[in-house]
């Protein structure tokens, strides 16, 4: 898939970094808009409607999260926001408000275009119901119609919650996922103990799946914030006697 | 301020109280009333000591005169202030406390100043080290910029990417350094306590080594943690600093050295993380001073790669002291440094479930 038609609004008040994501993003195919206000940013997006909004936080003239909390009152475009590392509370913070990911300061390129891409994937709505297919990426395959999980090619008995977990996980790939938004998926409604229910539920996932510390590729810690599922690929079953 | 107001009040009135008491006392059973004056200078002096300011000395000052004069002065229990003597002696009374007030308040102040300069003094040195540290870098990254600009078109390819990869690593030297900065200066000025949340310890590593293989893809780290469960009360981003500034320094610091691990051990309600390399060691005379700032210019070496190393631990020092914990380092017998860190794993809140 070309991604040339692509649309990227991209507010930040530093020219410098501006300057270099839009040599990266363009050299990658995608049209790059440039706002270094909010107000501008919001000028942009009305007439422009690009398909993904890189956001700076830390804005002249207005607050980061103000511009989120306003977006996404009327529209869903993704939102991908880039934050410092010292800004942890921010980061949840416009998550909670509708940001669809983050991505800390400093990036590599191939970092900032995974995060690109998977923000651009959640833009296809996921449409209700069991997914169809399956997911793969390098180390771990799910087939959604079996709920059957392989690492390497090696079947891993995942319980009914770790199967969840973890296909929600790979719904999302490539984006962070907050433990508010696992726990509301997959247990329906919080309350005190829900973060450490799933972070015990993480960790036998983690043995399962044979993650050592340092030596995990599959599913990534962010902090004090959530999960992140490596970047992958969708497949369809060729099912029979669909209408396809 | 409404605290320390009552409890000065308290103070005064306690100790005027008591001086009035035993000056009583000493009067009617050892009949001395010559040493009661001398009992008064000695409250108002303990007030002056421990309260705020003048203004308590004064009150208990003006007070110990009025009570002198009311109960231990002929005639007894009454004011007088007609007789000449009586009226000396308040006057002696009173410049003498306020004397003593004013010079033990002077005497508080100074040492508050003297405590201020010290801090002032050590963010001078901070400073000027910081700068030293940062010229380095951007000196590199300001040279190499410009002999690929200029000579563009005579730089075979590989020259450029060399040039370019030291731009890069010296950078993110730099971003690293900042950090360290940001942290320190997050915990030292602003008073800010650390907001703790539960933290779960694999995912820790997990997430610190991740971070460590992006700069030392070629350095492999040993782990060695609990199996069970542990979630330890921290902030996230500070810790994950402590251990990448730890296992960074191993690198840079420690010679010879080729293996380097990470432990963590549980003992009562504390978990011990070593950070622990078979390298050269420390050399026992900057073992007492490792975490407390910068050692002295000349006794770092002077071969470049030792920049960062006072600062890197003394940011874990003020990290780990700012989560209540302790850190050490010693040279293990086998060879090689450890730096031990430990953290409470008290975890009060919602450990139901």
């Amino acid at each position: 898939m070309t991604n040339n038609k692509f649309k990227i609004l991209l507010i930040e008040d530093e020219l410098n970094i501006h300057s270099f994501m839009q040599t990266i993003l363009e050299a990658e195919g995608y049209q790059v808009l440039k706002a270094t206000t909010g107000a501008q940013g919001k000028l942009i997006f009305r007439s422009h409607l690009p398909d993904l909004i890189l956001l700076d936080l830390g804005l002249p003239d207005m607050d980061g999260t103000e511009l989120i909390r306003e977006i996404r009152s009327y529209s869903v475009t993704p939102i991908l926001v880039l934050s410092a590392r010292i800004q942890e509370t921010d980061k949840v913070e416009a998550l909670d408000l509708g940001a669809n990911d983050y991505i800390t300061k400093p990036f590599g390129t191939a970092e900032l275009l995974a995060r690109v891409r998977a923000a651009l994937r959640s833009q296809r709505s996921f449409s209700g119901g069991s997914p169809q297919g399956g997911w793969k990426s390098q180390d771990l395959e799910i087939r959604y119609d079996q709920r059957r999980v392989f690492v390497h090619g090696q079947e891993v008995h995942l319980t009914q919650t770790e199967y969840n977990i973890v296909s929600l996980l790979a719904l999302h790939s490539g984006k962070v996922m907050t433990y508010s938004a696992i726990i509301t998926a997959i247990w329906g409604s919080s309350d005190n103990g829900s973060i450490k229910k799933l972070q015990v539920n993480m960790a036998n996932i983690r043995k399962k799946l044979h993650s050592r510390p340092g030596e995990n590729n599959i599913i990534y810690n962010e902090l004090g914030v959530g999960y992140r599922m490596c970047e992958g690929s969708d497949w369809q079953l060729p099912e029979p006697g669909s209408q396809n | 301020m409404k605290s320390f107001f009552t409890r000065d009040v308290l103070i005064t009135a306690g100790v005027l109280g008591a001086a009035f008491l035993i000056s009583l006392l000493l009067e009617r059973q050892l009949d001395c009333s010559t040493s009661v004056p001398a009992l008064f200078v000695l409250a108002v002096f303990l007030i002056t000591l421990n309260t705020q300011g003048y203004g308590w000395g004064i009150v208990g000052s003006l007070i110990s005169v009025l009570s002198i004069n009311y109960a231990f002065t002929f005639p007894y229990f009454r004011f007088t202030f007609s007789a000449p003597e009586n009226l000396i002696s308040a006057l002696v009374m009173l410049i003498v406390t306020v004397l003593t007030s004013t010079l033990t308040t002077k005497v508080k102040r100074q040492e508050k100043e003297k405590a201020e300069s010290e801090k002032e003094k050590m963010r001078a040195n901070l400073l000027r080290a910081i700068s030293h540290d940062l010229r380095t870098p951007l000196t590199a990254i300001y040279g190499s910029c410009s002999a690929i600009m200029e000579n563009y078109d005579r730089l075979s390819y590989s020259k450029q990417m060399q040039l370019l990869g030291e731009i890069r690593s010296d950078a993110q030297w730099l971003i690293r350094m900042v950090e360290n900065l940001l942290s320190v200066t997050r915990i030292d000025d602003g008073q800010v306590r650390v907001i703790k949340t539960p933290i779960v310890l694999e995912e820790l590593i997990d997430s610190v080594l991740l971070r460590f293989h992006k700069q030392y893809p070629q350095q492999k780290v040993d782990v060695n943690i609990p199996d069970e469960f542990l979630s330890i009360p921290m902030d996230a981003m500070l810790i994950e600093q402590v251990l990448m500034n730890l296992l960074e320094n191993a690198v840079q610091h420690a010679r010879g050295m080729n293996w380097l691990m990470i432990q963590v051990t549980l003992q009562k309600q504390q978990a011990i993380f070593d950070v622990l390399d078979n390298g050269a060691g420390i050399p026992r005379e900057m073992l007492p001073h490792l975490f407390d700032g910068f050692p002295e210019k000349n006794k770092i070496p002077s071969d470049g790669k030792k920049r960062n190393m006072g600062i890197g631990l003394s940011v874990c020092a003020s990290i780990i002291h700012a989560h209540g914990g302790t850190i050490k380092a010693r040279n293990r017998p086998e060879g090689g440094a450890d730096i031990r860190f430990v953290l409470d794993l008290e975890e009060k809140e919602h450990d139901q479930q």
